[in-house]
């Protein structure tokens, strides 16, 4: 009997740590950038290290832009009033530069990791 | 003093070769998988620029024509780099977007450059491989999510 109790306790615990596993993966944190008047905001991110994440970019500029960065290997359009979703992998600690490659003489922006 | 510049110029283009660049193949991570159709022909068109697999020509030893192809290559591989493929598929719209790019470009006949294509023959594509490129990379582009 003591075994059975024994069983039973080790599967409903492993059924919780899976479950906590899951929820922590597709929680991974989210940021959020604006392109507007020629410029991000804000124009830098801070982020932990080592933890994959999602960027999400708005633009309320009246023609697309395209959200890129050589150093994230990341190029995405966005189009005036949508919002995309940018995975980003666990990155090591460093900074990553973004800019609007649609228009070149908008202000650098960058991801600090820490 | 007419005859002094042929000397002047050789010991110039000498001293040119004191600034040597860079030029390395770093480790490809995970390669763009085609079938080797397309494969043969990114790799004729492309690599040279846009992947770690680059065949450095002799010139590109000799400077200034090395600070040139460096800066090709360099710049190529910041845009598009063949050899980080699962970097872009990590982020399925970035993945989009490069199949799209490359798909556009080379159906117009913008890459390979045309002073790529005049030293390499390899590269030169005719239409009807351009098509079969395009109409790869857009069908790619479409499965790539957004």
């Amino acid at each position: 009997m003591r075994f059975v109790h024994l069983v039973t306790f080790s599967a409903v615990l492993l059924a919780v740590c899976a479950l906590t596993a899951q929820t922590e993966c597709s929680d991974s944190p989210i940021f959020t950038i604006r392109a507007e008047a020629g410029h991000f905001t804000p124009s830098q991110l801070e982020v932990a290290a080592n933890q994959p994440f999602t960027v999400r970019v708005t633009s309320a500029e009246k023609t697309p832009i395209e959200f890129e960065s050589f150093e994230l290997r990341r190029e995405r359009v966005v189009r005036p009033g949508e919002t995309i979703s940018v995975n980003m992998p666990p990155l090591g600690p460093g900074t990553y530069k973004f800019f609007d490659d649609f228009h070149r003489d908008t202000p650098e922006g960058a991801i600090v990791v820490k | 003093m007419a005859a002094r510049w042929p000397a002047a110029a050789a010991i110039l283009i000498v001293a040119l070769q004191l600034m040597p660049v860079h030029r390395s193949n770093p480790p490809a991570t995970a390669d763009l998988s085609a079938p080797p159709e397309i494969s043969s022909m990114l790799r004729d068109a492309c690599y040279d620029c846009h992947s770690n697999h680059t065949r450095w020509p002799w010139y590109s030893a000799i400077a200034p024509v090395s600070w040139i192809v460096y800066r090709d290559v360099a710049e190529g591989r910041r845009r598009l780099n063949f050899s980080d493929w699962d970097a872009y598929a990590s982020d399925p719209g970035t993945a989009r977007r490069k199949l799209t790019q490359i798909a556009d470009l080379v159906i117009a006949g913008k890459m390979a450059p045309w002073y790529y294509r005049a030293l390499h023959p390899r590269a030169r594509l005719d239409p009807a491989q351009r098509r079969i490129i395009a109409r790869w990379a857009a069908t790619q582009a479409q499965g790539a999510g957004r």
